[in-house]
C-alpha cells in the first residue's frame, strides 16, 4: 500500500515537472514512426514526435483537468447541496428535482449530448476550457445529493441545538461547526471524483470530443490505438499501462470501488 | 396486500418519472436548439440548389426553431404514436427506432446476463485477490478503450459489455457476500451441519437482495450509457450509434426522442431498485 501510494505520488511529481523529465518538448519532432531506441524510449507518432514526452504532458494536461473539474464540480455540490439541506422548502425541492434530472441520464450519454452541442472545431486551449466546465458543470448532482443529507443531518444534531441555544449566529453556525464537520465528507467526493473525471476525459478524447490536437492529454494518445496492430508495437500500450496505474492507485489508495465511465 | 397507500406511492412514483423524462426531453430540446450552428443546414452551401430549394432548407430548421411549438407538435404527434422525422437519417424516427432498438436489446441482454452470471460466479466462491486485482485493473480502464482493445482482437460488440459490467458486479458483490458470510446466524447455521447450498439461497441472498436489486438498476443504467462508444467504436448498427450520430448531426427530434427513451429506461430501473 505505502509502496502504491510514494509510486503514484511519483507519477503525480513527475507530471506535475513535466517539462524537467521529458526528454523532449511535446512537439519535438524526429524522424516519424520510430521503433523504441535509447534516444525515444517509446518511439516516434507518425509525425516523428517523441512518445515519453508527449505521454509525460499528456499525464499532466489530464490530470490537471480532471482535479480541478472535480474541484469545480465538488465546489457546486457543496453551494447547492449546502443550500438544499440548510433552507430546505422550496430550494430544497428545486435543486433535488435538478440533481434528479442531471441523474435520469447516464453519466456518458449526458456528457457526449452536451459535448456533442458545443462548438467542436476548437483550439486545443479552448478544448481544455470546455472538457473542464463540461465535467466540472455535468458532475454536480450527485456529490451534491450527499452533501445536502450530511447537511440535512448534521442541523439537526445536538452540538448544533446547543450552539444555537448558546445564541451562536448563523454565520458562525456556518463556519465553525457545520463547514469543518462536512469537510471530511467533501474531501471524500473529491476523491472518488478525480479517477472518474479522469476516465472520462480519455473517453471523450478517444472519441474526438476530448482535448484537441497537438495538446497531448491521455484520451488523444490514446487514439493511436486506432490504427491498430498492438500485437508488432507493444510500446502502444505505455498510455494504458499509465492511466490503469493512476486510476487504479486512486481506487487503492482512497478505497474506490465503483466507477460510471 | 396492495393498499391505498401503496396506490398512492405508485402513482407519486409513475408522476415523478412522467416529469423527469419530460424534463429531460425538453432540457435535450434546449441544448439542442441553441447549440451553436444547429439553424444551419449545411447543405445551403450546395451551389447546385436554387433559391426555391435553399428556402426548402430554411422552413425546414425553422420548424425546429419555437421549441415550445416543436414539443406541442411532438406531444400531439406522439399520441398517435408518431415520433416525428430524422432530417439527418431522412425516415421516420419510430422506424429508425424499431429497425436499430433489437441491435441494442440483444447487445444489452447478452451483455447483462454475461455481466452478472460472471460476477456472481467469481465472487460467490469468495475467491482470494487474484480476481480483485484483475476487476480493480479493469475498473481502470475507460469504456472507449476496451471497445478499442476487444475490436482489435476481433471481439464481438457484447463482449466489451460482459467485460465491462463483470467487474463492478463481481467487486460489489464480493465485498456483499463477505459481509452476509461474516454474520452470527450464518456462522451459526455452519455450526450446525447446514450445507454452503443452502447457507447461500436461505441465509446469505435474501439477506443481501435489497442491495443486489440496487446493483441490477445501476448496472442497467451502466449497461445504457456504455452503449454508446461501444457501438460508435465498434460500428454496431444499434440505438446508441444512432444516438452519437444524432448528436454529431444535432439531428433535434431523433436526440429528443433517444434522450426521453434514456431518460424512461433509467428512471423506471432506479424506481424497482428504490421499491
Amino acid at each position: 500500500m505505502k509502496a502504491l501510494a510514494v509510486g503514484f505520488l511519483v507519477i503525480i511529481v513527475l507530471a506535475a515537472l513535466a517539462p524537467l523529465p521529458a526528454p523532449y518538448d511535446r512537439q519535438f519532432r524526429d524522424s516519424p514512426d520510430a521503433r523504441p531506441s535509447r534516444q525515444f524510449p517509446l518511439g516516434t507518432d507518425d509525425l516523428g514526435r517523441d512518445r515519453l514526452s508527449r505521454l509525460i504532458y499528456g499525464t499532466r494536461v489530464s490530470l490537471l483537468l480532471a482535479t480541478a473539474a472535480a474541484l469545480l464540480s465538488c465546489v457546486t455540490a457543496a453551494a447547492l447541496g449546502g443550500i438544499a439541506g440548510l433552507a430546505g422548502g422550496m430550494a430544497d425541492t428545486v435543486i433535488l428535482g435538478a440533481a434528479d434530472l442531471f441523474l435520469s441520464l447516464p453519466w456518458l450519454f449526458l456528457l457526449l449530448l452536451v459535448r456533442a452541442c458545443l462548438p467542436l472545431n476548437v483550439s486545443p486551449t479552448i478544448s481544455v476550457a470546455i472538457t473542464f466546465l463540461l465535467l466540472g458543470a455535468l458532475g454536480w448532482a450527485a456529490p451534491a445529493r450527499v452533501v445536502r443529507a450530511t447537511v440535512r443531518k448534521l442541523s439537526r444534531s445536538d452540538f448544533m441545538l446547543q450552539a444555537r441555544a448558546a445564541g451562536s449566529s448563523p454565520a458562525r453556525l456556518l463556519w465553525k461547526h457545520l463547514i469543518p464537520n462536512a469537510m471530511p465528507i467533501l474531501w471524500a467526493q473529491l476523491w472518488i471524483t478525480i479517477p472518474a473525471y479522469v476516465l472520462a476525459e480519455t473517453t471523450l478524447g478517444m472519441l474526438g470530443l476530448g482535448v484537441m490536437e497537438p495538446l497531448p492529454s491521455w484520451g488523444n494518445l490514446l487514439r493511436e490505438l486506432e490504427g491498430g496492430g498492438i500485437a508488432g508495437h507493444p510500446w502502444l500500450l505505455a498510455p494504458v499501462l499509465l492511466l490503469a496505474a493512476v486510476v487504479g492507485s486512486f481506487q487503492v489508495v482512497f478505497e474506490r470501488e465503483d466507477y460510471s465511465a | 396486500m396492495f393498499g391505498p397507500a401503496d396506490r398512492h406511492a405508485v402513482f407519486r412514483q409513475i408522476a415523478r418519472i412522467a416529469v423527469l423524462v419530460l424534463a429531460a426531453g425538453l432540457s435535450c430540446a434546449f441544448l439542442v436548439r441553441y447549440a451553436p450552428g444547429t439553424m444551419v443546414d449545411e447543405r445551403e452551401l450546395d451551389r447546385r440548389l436554387n433559391e426555391e430549394s435553399i428556402r426548402e432548407l430554411r422552413s425546414n430548421k425553422a420548424r425546429y426553431s419555437d421549441i415550445g411549438a416543436t414539443l406541442w407538435r411532438y406531444m400531439r404527434g406522439l399520441t398517435r404514436g408518431d415520433l416525428g422525422y430524422s432530417q439527418s437519417n431522412n425516415a421516420p424516427i419510430s422506424t429508425l427506432i424499431a429497425d436499430r432498438a433489437p441491435e441494442t436489446l440483444r447487445e444489452l441482454a447478452i451483455g447483462l446476463t454475461g455481466g452478472w452470471f460472471l460476477g456472481l460466479a467469481l465472487a460467490i466462491p469468495r475467491r482470494g485477490w487474484g480476481f480483485s486485482v484483475l476487476a480493480g485493473l479493469l475498473l481502470s480502464l475507460p469504456t472507449a478503450l476496451i471497445a478499442y482493445l476487444c475490436l482489435m482482437e476481433g471481439a464481438k460488440s457484447y463482449l466489451v459489455l460482459v467485460i465491462v459490467l463483470t467487474p463492478r458486479i463481481f467487486l460489489f458483490a464480493h465485498n456483499l457476500l463477505g459481509q452476509a458470510y461474516s454474520a452470527l446466524h450464518v456462522e451459526m447455521a455452519r455450526a450446525r451441519g447446514v450445507g454452503e447450498a443452502k447457507i447461500l439461497m436461505a441465509h446469505v441472498f435474501p439477506a443481501i437482495s435489497p442491495q443486489l436489486l440496487a446493483l441490477a438498476a445501476t448496472s442497467v443504467t451502466m449497461a445504457i450509457g456504455a452503449t454508446i462508444p461501444i457501438e460508435a467504436i465498434c460500428d454496431v448498427p444499434g440505438l446508441g450509434r444512432l444516438a452519437w450520430n444524432a448528436a454529431m448531426a444535432r439531428d433535434l427530434p431523433l436526440l429528443v426522442n433517444l434522450t426521453m427513451l434514456v431518460a424512461v429506461a433509467t428512471t423506471v430501473s432506479m424506481a424497482v431498485s428504490e421499491k
